[in-house]
């Protein structure tokens, strides 16, 4: 009897998907397809453009199936063949604005001072937004954002550290995440 | 990432997949959309089929099939063709008449005309290509 598609690694399902399995594949977009559309939407794509570049990851990455081959994990995969897609098509795009250091509003906070990650990284320029998400999200290398985002290696690591710095002071609950909210005495 | 860059909290928090409401119709997109690219690939695949079918039909019918006492002869527009033809038709015949068919086999080739017999080779061919194609499009 055939083991249910939910008791299946992900190696297994996508060795399946190579022999151009659908079902299985279709539990891996289940699995992961949510993980997938939240990293594009954290590197600051819009949701129905996010959401088209997370199918267009997809559909490659059943094309490509046969070439994982299980060193990493699936997700991880599946996310830099997303991010890479999402980053030559905002380049094509003309909308890549890397050098642009304005910043986003400032994050909605919940009623003890706190945001969450996505309103968090809201706050970072665009730039920096996409660096954070690159090197954190997609588990992209300071080289390989260089490289993908055709910007110094430099202004890579800046960009980098100035968006972790910005995440951690807003990320920190009570008043501190406030940041520029004024208290009047 | 540098030491300093390393934050497990940061790290934790983008490990964590937001949850969407409309996950089931996202998965249904590109189920159909693997569907839609999987018909084209099939469909782009007949187109090359038969074309290829097509230019052999043809490239066949630029060959003259003639059946003689003396066994199968082909002519055709260029030498290398003709030598492949008329060497492929004795070999044909010299198997048939190792198998005792020979005479049996022309017999009945020798009643259909040339031209009957061509298009009867040329209804194999493209049947077994579209055979072919068919299978290939299901392995894919």
């Amino acid at each position: 009897m055939a083991q249910p598609l939910r008791d299946l690694h992900d190696v297994e399902l996508a060795g399946l998907a190579a022999g151009g399995g659908r079902r299985e594949f279709g539990e891996l977009v289940r699995r992961h397809g949510p993980a997938v559309r939240g990293l594009l939407r954290r590197m600051g794509a819009q949701p129905a453009l996010a959401d088209d570049v997370a199918q267009d990851a997809f559909l490659l990455a059943f094309e490509k199936c046969a070439e994982f081959r299980g060193e990493g994990t699936f997700a991880a995969w599946i996310k830099r063949i997303a991010a890479r897609l999402y980053l030559k098509r905002i380049s094509k795009e003309a909308r890549y604005v890397a050098e642009t250091e304005a910043e986003g509003p400032a994050p909605a906070v919940d009623s003890i001072g706190r945001v969450d990650l996505d309103e968090a990284l809201k706050g970072l320029s665009e730039a920096e937004r996409l660096c954070v998400s690159l090197c954190h999200g997609a588990g992209l290398s300071h080289p390989e954002i260089a490289a993908a985002m055709n910007l110094p290696l430099g202004t890579v690591k800046s960009h980098v550290k100035r968006g972790l710095d910005k995440l951690r002071a807003r990320l920190q609950p009570g008043p501190v995440a406030l940041g520029s909210a004024s208290h009047v005495g | 990432m540098s030491a300093d860059e390393f934050d497990p909290a940061i790290e934790r928090l983008f490990a964590q997949a937001p949850q969407f409401p409309d996950s089931v119709f996202f998965e249904a997109d590109v189920a159909a959309r693997l569907n839609k690219a999987s018909r084209f690939r099939s469909a782009a695949l007949s187109v090359a089929g038969l074309a290829g079918g097509v230019i052999a039909v043809r490239e066949l019918l630029n060959v003259n099939f003639s059946l003689g006492p003396n066994g199968v002869s082909a002519q055709a527009g260029s030498g290398a063709v003709d030598s492949v033809g008329a060497q492929g038709g004795l070999a044909f015949q010299s198997l048939l008449e190792r198998s005792g068919l020979g005479d049996a086999a022309f017999g009945a080739m020798g009643s259909m005309g040339g031209m009957q017999m061509f298009w009867v080779t040329a209804g194999v061919l493209v049947a077994l290509l579209a055979a072919g194609v068919v299978k290939l499009s299901q392995q894919i």
